[in-house]
């Protein structure tokens, strides 16, 4: 019994070091001061209200977004039809781009973001938009990819067979069966994808400038600026905003599925 | 009528996309071996000379300096997941496991710089930490976390459990409790059945989640730039350095190489030594 | 559905198979003709399903050719086919409800919807699921999943019904009336059938024909009865039903009268046998099944008698199986009704076999 007992203690301090982080931010963000104090002599919406009407990160949240429903849906069709591909065809040099597409995940992001830096120089597309969002589909590509991949295996490829003896193009398997079958891989692929990109900061330091910077860039050359709780408020609004959908997606795909933890 | 006929449409944008990173990739090889004009952005021509500045010993320091870090940050990690996770998998109350994976996986998603600031506010001087341990009497003088080693590998475990978590949990789950059982059966005490049942069977996701933290936190940026605040340098941060303060591009691209071939050489090194070790524990 | 869509013929033309090393079908050449009800039977592994993918166009054979009314297919991509098969799995659509499975082949033809309900109704009425239409395939018993499957593949009126392995996930009472319903279905369409299983009794039941398979090559394509009372080869004399292979016994001829010597002591009576033409000295392979062989009693007169020991009973309800050792030849299986051989002839005991000719199989050796 008080092995058991030892072991949730244990687990709990475990995940208060995990959480405390959390805990200060939200906190912080109501404190009602401009140097942060604890435990807090008050409360105040004031930096709230701050972060909120802050046009650097009002603009900054709007190209983050941005930025994020593009390449995490430029990344959905392009993963899921080189999942497709990877799962069903064989062909000469395929061992090659998997590993190529999928070395981001090696590849330090702020390898990957200097590199989209000179070649947005190179192309005369530097701090573009349009680079930022092509660094934003290589970084997030292996996961969407990821996804499909193993819904795809997951699937009987006798359902496919079948829909082609009643009489279905390889057009209307892949849009009528193939596609409804892996929509949850999918969407779970694009949620985790979105947000990646929303959050991502060491690539995107280096392509973004001040007029296409992303909220965690925008966050970043606040604290280097400012000390005051302004970038508390943002960051507990994300936090909540995280849990929220974290909740969300385990309420309806089951977080535990999609992180094929299991117990047998 | 084509066995494939899908394998164009689908095949370009993947092409495309890996010539693109490829392209960037090159970039940072080229600009490596350009000659730096001070005050230009333009480079010149093509030199070596980028790659003998490394031996300085601020650069090679800040390659040490990552090496070490990665290593205790995985090493931290590791120990702080393994009963998180063996919780997740094994407790049969709903309530708890969802509560569990919430709070596990949340730093997950929340990014670099949310993260990096909560630590900021944890750890300075007049933060949470030092206040509350002040207030106590533990201390009589704050503590410095901020700008030390120590508070930056605090800071990165803390990111890096999440996937730690996700990989240990998987191989938990993986293992069949008939296993357990019996050692149980056959008069092994609890702590025995862990240290000689359930870590051996999962040394593969014990391996495997150690070299993917290790390699996640060679990349690892905005820590160590904000907390280390300059004072503890990694690969990263010197690039940064060169690259926006200097403005010498050759020679942070020449860095960028460094770390890329660092990243690759390291993880190649530990998925050797994981091979002698899971060889050796599987003949156990 | 009706009667006057059956009738296609499948030729089958010296098709062989391979996969990377392994020829999983062997020059097999095949003539299912019109309206035939015909089975794949072999032992797990022998090309049945990888035949039947050709057929349905999901495999490309490696040689040979497939046609349909004559007309060569092998160009024919699969949905273009117009055969309908049923997966051992049934791999019914899980994101469709029942109607929309049935209706799948009917939409990708583009027709009418008023007769694409008219159509599912009909077929779901034939299958005995009416009202079942709105159901989640999930929600179905093993059963009703088989029927769904069977009612989706004939709805689109194919030319050939492919059937693999359609019953062996069902449970033995199942399984034997959905034979009862197949049989009957099959009659009511008309429609030319290929149906794979590895299960004997099926297939003969079923079959109009059956084709026997081994290692990717045909054994035998006969009727039921013929596969069993006149085997081509030891293969199938073993396979189909239990057998009794007797040593090499070399055969004596002397005008119309056979002997065959099974060993130095054992010499036994027969006649010429259907298709062979024997000559003196030859060496044959005699099989003969255990219900032939009988207990000896008075009625026999001293011809084919042999002796042995009891080995083993196993009583199995309607008979009792019981092996006999017997000096010179081995094990010996005979079927007798009921139990009484179990009193009749205790374990260890002596007896005395009658071991006629008249319906064993001799092959050449
Ligand atoms: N796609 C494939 N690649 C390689 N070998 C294959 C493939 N499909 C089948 N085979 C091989 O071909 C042989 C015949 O397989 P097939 O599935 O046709 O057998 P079967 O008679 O249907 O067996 P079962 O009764 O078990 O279903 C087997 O040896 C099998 O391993
Ligand atoms: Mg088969």
């Amino acid at each position: 019994m008080w092995r058991q007992t030892l072991f949730w203690v244990i687990v709990s301090c475990i995940l208060f070091y995990m959480t405390i982080p959390a805990i200060v931010v939200v906190m912080t963000s109501f404190n009602p001061g401009e140097i942060l104090s604890f435990p807090p002599n008050g409360f105040s919406l004031r930096w709230y209200e701050k972060a909120l009407t802050y046009p650097d990160f009002r603009g900054a949240f709007r190209t983050g977004l941005i930025v994020a429903l593009i390449s995490s849906t430029l990344a959905l069709v392009i993963g899921t039809s080189f999942a497709f591909l990877v799962v069903r065809y064989v062909f000469p040099g395929k061992n090659l781009l998997e590993g190529i597409l999928s070395s981001p995940l090696i590849i330090p992001h702020f390898t990957t973001g200097f590199g989209f830096l000179l070649l947005g120089a190179h192309l005369n597309l530097n701090q573009t938009l349009t680079i930022i969002i092509m660094t934003h589909v290589v970084l997030v590509l292996p996961f969407v990819a990821r996804a499909v991949y193993v819904s795809l295996l997951n699937i009987d490829p006798n359902f496919e067979r079948s829909a082609a003896n009643l009489g279905a193009s390889p057009f209307m398997v892949l849009s009528r069966i193939t596609v409804p079958l892996i929509i949850p891989g999918m969407a779970g692929g694009w949620l985790v994808a979105s947000i990646l990109s929303l959050t991502e900061f060491s690539a995107s330091l280096y392509v973004t400038a001040s007029r296409t910077q992303t909220l965690p860039v925008a966050m970043y050359n606040y604290i280097r600026e400012y000390t005051d709780p302004t970038v508390a408020a943002v960051s507990a609004l994300l936090i909540i905003a995280t849990m929220l959908i974290l909740m969300a997606a385990n309420h309806f795909l089951g977080l535990r599925k999609i992180l094929a933890i299991d117990s047998h | 009528m084509s066995k494939r006929p899908f394998l164009i449409p689908f095949l370009v944008p993947a092409i495309l996309v890996a010539v693109i990173f490829l392209a960037a990739l090159a970039e940072i090889l080229q600009y490596s071996l350009r000659e730096f004009i001070p005050g230009s952005l333009d480079v010149g021509g093509f030199t070596l000379d980028n790659f003998a500045r490394i031996y300085r010993p601020v650069y090679f320091k800040a390659v040490i300096n990552t090496f070490v870090l990665s290593l205790a940050t995985a090493f931290f990690t590791l120990i702080l997941s393994y009963p998180i996770a063996f919780a997740l998998v094994r407790t049969k109350v709903e309530w708890v496991r969802t509560l569990l994976i919430l709070l596990s996986i949340t730093p997950l998603f929340t990014g670099e710089i949310v993260r990096t600031y909560a630590w900021m506010l944890v750890l300075g001087t007049n933060g949470f930490l030092n206040t509350m341990l002040l207030d106590i009497g533990v201390i009589s003088e704050p503590v410095t976390f901020m700008y030390t080693r120590a508070g930056v590998v605090i800071a990165l475990v803390q990111f890096a459990m999440p996937v730690m978590i996700i990989i240990l949990a998987t191989a938990i789950s993986h293992i069949n409790t008939d296993y357990e059982k019996a050692a149980a059966n056959l008069g092994a005490r609890p702590w025995t059945v862990i240290t000689r049942v359930v870590i051996p069977l999962t040394m593969p996701g014990i391996i495997s989640g150690f070299i993917v933290i290790f390699a996640w936190t060679m990349s690892a940026f905005a820590t160590p730039q904000l907390i280390g605040g300059g004072k503890v340098l990694m690969i990263s941060n010197a690039i940064y350095l060169q690259g926006f303060s200097a403005l010498n591009f050759p020679f942070a691209a020449t860095l960028s190489v460094i770390a890329l071939i660092s990243a690759f050489a390291s993880l190649a090194l530990m998925k050797l030594i994981a091979n002698r070790l899971e060889r050796q524990t599987a003949i156990h | 559905m009706n009667t006057n869509n059956s009738g296609h013929s499948v030729d089958i033309v010296e098709v062989t198979k391979t996969f990377a090393n392994v020829t999983a079908v062997h020059k097999v050449s095949l003539n299912i003709r019109k309206g035939e009800f015909m089975t794949l039977l072999g032992p797990s592994g022998c090309g049945k399903t990888t035949l039947l993918n050709m057929v349905a166009g999901f495999e490309t054979q490696t040689s040979g050719a497939i046609r349909i009314d004559g007309k060569d297919i092998s160009d024919v991509p699969p949905f273009m086919r117009e055969t309908g098969m049923v997966f051992q799995s049934y791999a019914l659509f899980p994101h469709m409800n029942v109607f929309d499975n049935i209706a799948f082949g009917l939409r990708m033809r583009k027709l009418p919807a008023k007769e694409i309900k008219a159509e599912v109704e009909r077929a779901l009425d034939m299958m005995k699921l009416s009202g079942m239409e709105g159901r989640r395939v999930r929600q179905l018993s093993g059963g009703q999943q088989q029927r769904i499957a069977l009612a989706r593949a004939i709805v689109i009126r194919p030319k050939v019904l492919l059937l693999d392995e359609p019953l062996s996930a069902l449970d033995k009472n199942l399984r034997l009336q959905m034979q009862v319903e197949l049989k009957e279905l099959h009659q009511k369409t008309g429609l030319t059938t290929i149906f794979v299983t590895h299960d004997q009794g099926e297939a003969l039941s079923l079959s109009d024909r059956v084709v026997v398979m081994s290692r990717g090559e045909v054994q035998q394509v006969s009727a039921p009865i013929e596969l069993y009372t006149q085997p081509a080869n030891g293969f199938v004399a073993s396979f189909i039903g239990e057998i009794n292979a007797l040593p090499k016994a070399r055969c004596q001829k002397s005008g119309q009268d056979f002997r065959f010597e099974v060993c130095p002591e054992i010499s036994l009576n027969g006649r010429q046998p259907a298709r062979l033409e024997l000559k003196d000295g030859q060496m044959v392979h005699i099989f003969i099944r255990p219900e032939h062989i009988e207990i000896a009693g008075p009625r026999h007169n001293g011809a084919n008698i042999v002796k042995g020991n009891v080995a083993a009973h196993i009583y199995q309800g309607t008979h009792t199986q019981t092996r006999v050792n017997v000096p010179g030849i081995g094990l010996v299986e005979l079927r007798t009704k009921g139990a009484a051989a179990i009193d009749q002839a205790p374990l260890g005991s002596e007896i005395a076999l009658s071991v006629p000719l008249d319906e064993a199989v001799i092959l050449p050796a």
